[in-house]
């Protein structure tokens, strides 16, 4: 069978290479995408640093008193107990993105998988029952079942990420579904039937990557999703477990702000502001780049 | 207005319109200039996306803008330039002095409400009248456009009429103000062959009867011969060759028309829902050649035809080639 | 009668759904939800003690037995007592109608500034008011609602600030005294709502804009600002609907939950957080049900109103 080679890729799209090409090129040309991606890259360096330890390192030291204002020692201040707030909002960062790529990832690839499964066999017993998964999900109040699954999963450090891709895959798995079920008509993925390439290899090898456009763009906005959930998460006291993220220092922020004390909140709120701004415009530009129809 | 009858209705001169597409500005409408006489049809015949609708739209300022706009030329009714005219000014003209039928039926009229409703929408826009007083003008209309039980008929939706009945509102609602000039824009090649030939019969005995300059948009030379008094041929955004019917159908001059007519069937009863086949290939619009547009399909071309492109020898009968029959 | 029959239908339709809300929930919460033998025990308790309150708790039944018992509570609605000892439906009556005060402005609030901004961005469109009609919605759509939450109070409630409301807290004995205490949560509420509403609804109407029956009412000289709002508005109804309908059971509880925590307002949402957190298993069972059939009841309705302003509908 791995012997047959044909054509199979899709007319227009899989022409795909162009595609991409194209969009890189208007993407390119998008000033406010390109600025938002910079503003990404560099969240993301500061990130690197904290994770190599270059930076950041000594967030949970007591280096000096209870709501120090902001001096040359301390950019942001202390908190309550004394902590360095600027090392706190930049070891954040680096928290933001494991919470924002994991959910990001996991979501998305099971949205690919599970949308491409109940496209495909769209009608059959697969595609209702991953539909009625779908319904069943989508009709559980989301702060609810993290709630849930959190309190079921107590003592495991990653029951927030499981809430989270356990119901952001379904924006994505409607999306793929749909499209699969335009492209499986195709005459690509017909010829690929008739000379009897297994089911399996279609979807994966046919069928998915020509939904990569949706596929990215899916996985900015829950990249986005999950930071956003986050805070309120940790706020709700179903966040991050150990460790230090923006949802726990706004958290730790409500008690202060009604004293007067703003820094806490504001480092992390601003600093989070910008990451899911700059992440949006992206996930915008994104969209506008990889749209076929959208013209100009 | 009766002196005038040989004041054209419609002047339009130099009109270019442009889409600016991701690939790059398609020309779409290239210096196009032709009349329009009171109580004449005219034809506007040419292949799919030689820019008939777009020329169409271009008369009523209805071209998208963005990505479209109208780069260049003028276009007056009755003497007054529509080009520079403020969108207060065109709303109280379109539908009144112009109006237009367009070419699918079936998306062109509004879903979500009847009939009725659209039809005294135009007619109060436009005639001094209350939405009560409305009503049996529209079931007026419907019935001289040949649709039976008209009252009913307006409590209807659209999607409760076939394609040929919505194709005939659309045409009680383009007369519904009594317009100077009319633009039909393949008013029927959306419907089946019978439909055809009624929705034809109906508008011709309108035209009559409203007193109207019409241009007549279509693929079909069969009906341009047997509706229009004269007709442009449209080639790539351009117009190739313009002339009375009888003159076009009897001595074509330029190579393309030529081809249409050599290849049209004997029988007429087989209308065409598609030009009759010339072989080769349309050029790209954002890929034109430098010379004559026509050039690889022509039998007759010529090395001055690939340099140099042809103009238009006359606005009222002339042909864009260098080498005529 | 047209209507309850096809009502009817649906609702039997809706079964699967309820089942898989009413499993997939109970599962989480109840089955796997905290373990609360401890709680009610008091120190060093006898073997026969543990085994006793485990009984009353159920949580010595298989687990079909505790799903088959939960779906008669349903059918019943009669869900026992709370874990406090007060009746669950006494609970619901104090709780649904405070959260229904508290959310409903800012919601209604929050679809019709998002609807107002989005028509005036879909006509302005590509111009001025429409970039920055869509600048803000991305700024709003990239703040927390907590921050915004957090920033009206400091704003509004603090010392620092305008000081012009209550900082936290509940008190609707008046009408005076409720309007103190929503403005901030509604404000709040409807601020994170525009952001992708305003998006939502302009991207809807400019798709709706380029549709051949808009170019035709053009044709006819129709004013633009007519055909905006009516002949093109009512053509998007559908999906607006769609919208604001599936965004009632997120609103009602997700949103009730984050506002009513923070600002400590006894209504629903709170109820329902410290039941997670407690373990209250009736109360769990209870708000779980009425989730399902407010889900259910949403699709009916959605369907209905399909039908009301789209002919082509049909309740098929
Ligand atoms: N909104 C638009 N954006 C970009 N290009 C357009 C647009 N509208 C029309 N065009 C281009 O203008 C050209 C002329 O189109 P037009 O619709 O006038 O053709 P036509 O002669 O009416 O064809 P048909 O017989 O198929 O109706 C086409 O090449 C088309 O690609
Ligand atoms: S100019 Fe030349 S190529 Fe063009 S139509 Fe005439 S003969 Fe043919
Ligand atoms: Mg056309």
């Amino acid at each position: 069978m791995n012997a047959v080679t044909l054509p199979l890729t899709a007319p227009n799209r899989a022409s795909g290479e162009s595609l991409w090409h194209k969009a890189a090129r208007k993407f390119g040309r998008d000033r406010l995408g390109m600025l938002a991606l910079g503003v990404v890259l560099a969240y993301f360096l500061v990130a690197l640093g904290a994770w190599l330890g270059w930076w950041a390192g000594g967030w949970a030291d007591l280096t000096g008193t209870k709501w120090e204002p902001v001096s040359s020692a301390h950019w942001f201040g202390t908190n309550i107990i004394g902590q360095d707030i600027f090392d706190r909002a930049v070891f954040s960062t680096a928290t933001a993105f494991e919470v924002g790529l994991s959910v990001a990832l996991a979501a998305t690839f099971i949205g690919a998988v599970f949308g491409a499964f109940a496209g495909f066999f769209v009608g059959s017993w697969i595609d209702e029952f991953l539909l009625w998964c779908m319904g069943v999900l989508d009709a559980i109040p989301f702060y609810l079942f993290v709630a849930a699954v959190a309190y079921a999963l107590t003592d495991n450090p990653w029951a927030m990420q499981v809430a989270m891709i356990a119901t952001f895959w379904v924006g994505t798995g409607r999306l793929i579904r749909g499209e699969v079920i335009k492209l499986r008509g195709m005459e690509y993925v017909e010829a690929a039937h008739s000379i009897g390439v297994s089911e399996l290899a279609i979807i994966f090898r046919h069928i998915l990557p020509n939904t990569g456009h949706i596929l990215l763009v899916q996985a900015s906005i829950t990249f986005v999703s999950a930071i956003k959930a986050e805070v309120i998460l940790s706020f709700l006291g179903l966040g991050i477990k150990d460790g230090m993220s923006w949802g726990l220092m706004i958290d730790e922020s409500t008690k202060e702000v009604l004293a007067g004390f703003y820094n806490n909140f504001l480092a992390a709120s601003l600093l989070m502001f910008g990451l899911v701004m700059a992440f949006n415009a992206v996930a915008d530009a994104l969209q506008d780049a990889l749209d076929p129809r959208k013209v100009g | 207005m009766a002196g005038d009858a040989g004041r054209p209705v419609l002047k339009v001169r130099d009109l270019t319109v442009e889409f600016a597409t991701e690939d790059g500005v398609i020309r779409a409408v290239d210096s196009v200039s032709f009349d329009v006489l009171p109580n004449e049809t005219l034809g506007l015949v040419g292949e799919s996306g030689c820019g008939k609708t777009v020329t169409g739209l271009a008369m009523l300022r209805l071209i998208p803008m963005p990505p479209g706009r109208i780069a260049s030329g003028s276009i007056e009714l009755d003497g007054r330039d529509l080009v520079p005219l403020p969108n207060r000014d065109l709303e109280d003209l379109r539908g009144r002095d112009i109006s237009m039928i367009f070419q699918e039926p079936m998306t062109a009229l509004n879903p979500v409400f009847t009939i009725g409703n659209q039809m005294t929408d135009v007619l109060c826009r436009h005639r001094d009248l209350t939405r009560r007083q409305a009503r049996p003008v529209a079931a007026e209309l419907l019935a001289k456009v040949g649709i039976p039980e008209p009252a009913d008929r307006l409590e209807d939706y659209p999607h409760q009429l076939s394609g040929g009945m919505r194709q005939r509102v659309m045409i009680a609602m383009a007369l519904s103000c009594n317009p100077k000039l009319l633009i039909a824009d393949e008013p029927t090649t959306a419907l089946d062959v019978t439909t055809q030939a009624q929705v034809l019969e109906q508008f011709r005995v309108l035209q009559a009867e409203f007193r109207m300059a019409v241009v007549l948009v279509t693929h079909d030379l069969g009906v341009v011969a047997e509706t229009c008094q004269r007709a442009l041929v449209m080639y790539c955004g351009s117009i190739v060759e313009s002339g009375t019917t009888a003159d076009l159908f009897s001595r074509p001059r330029h190579p393309y028309t030529a081809g249409l007519l050599a290849s049209i069937p004997r029988l007429r009863s087989e209308r065409l829902a598609e030009l009759p086949v010339i072989p080769g290939r349309v050029p790209d619009l954002l890929n034109l050649p430098a010379g004559c547009r026509f050039a690889d399909r022509c039998p007759r071309v010529q090395e001055r035809c690939r340099a140099e492109r042809p103009v238009l020898t006359g606005r009222d009968s002339g042909v864009a080639c260098h080498f005529p029959l | 009668m047209e209507i309850l029959q096809y009502a009817l239908r649906k609702l039997l339709a809706g079964l699967p759904l309820i089942f898989g809300v009413t499993l997939v929930s109970f599962a989480l919460m109840v089955y796997f939800g905290p373990d609360m033998t401890y709680q009610l025990l008091g120190k060093n308790p006898t073997p026969e003690q543990i085994l006793e309150v485990r009984h009353q708790l159920g949580y010595d039944q298989p687990f079909l037995q505790r799903y088959l018992g939960f779906l008669r509570e349903i059918v019943t609605f009669n869900f026992g007592e709370s874990s406090t000892g007060e009746p669950v439906t006494a609970l619901l009556a104090k709780t649904i109608p405070v959260s229904l005060i508290l959310i409903l402005p800012g919601f209604i609030l929050g679809h019709v500034v998002g609807l107002l901004l989005a028509l005036a961005a879909a006509y302005w469109r590509g111009r001025w008011p429409d970039k920055l009609i869509m600048a803000i919605a991305v700024i709003g759509m990239s703040v927390s609602f907590l921050i915004v939450i957090i920033g009206f109070q400091i704003v509004l409630s603090s010392s620092d600030g305008l000081d012009l409301f209550p900082v936290r807290g509940w008190n609707a004995s008046s009408l005076g005294s409720y309007l103190s205490y929503v403005t901030v949560p509604t404000l709040a509420t409807m601020f994170v709502a525009l952001g992708y509403d305003t998006r939502f609804y302009r991207s809807v109407i400019v798709e709706e804009m380029t549709r051949d029956h808009v170019r035709t009412a053009r044709a006819f000289g129709l004013p633009e600002s007519r055909i905006l709002l009516r002949n093109i508005l009512k053509n998007c109804l559908i999906p607006f609907i769609t919208r604001v309908m599936f965004s009632i059971p997120q609103v009602a509880i997700g949103g009730a939950l984050l506002i009513e925590s923070y600002f400590g307002i006894p209504g629903i949402g709170k109820a329902t957080y410290e039941a997670i957190v407690t373990g209250d298993q009736p109360v769990l069972k209870a708000v779980v049900s009425l989730t399902a059939i407010l889900f259910v009841l949403v699709v009916i309705l959605n369907d209905v109103l399909y039908r009301v302003v789209d002919p082509r509908v049909t309740l098929k």
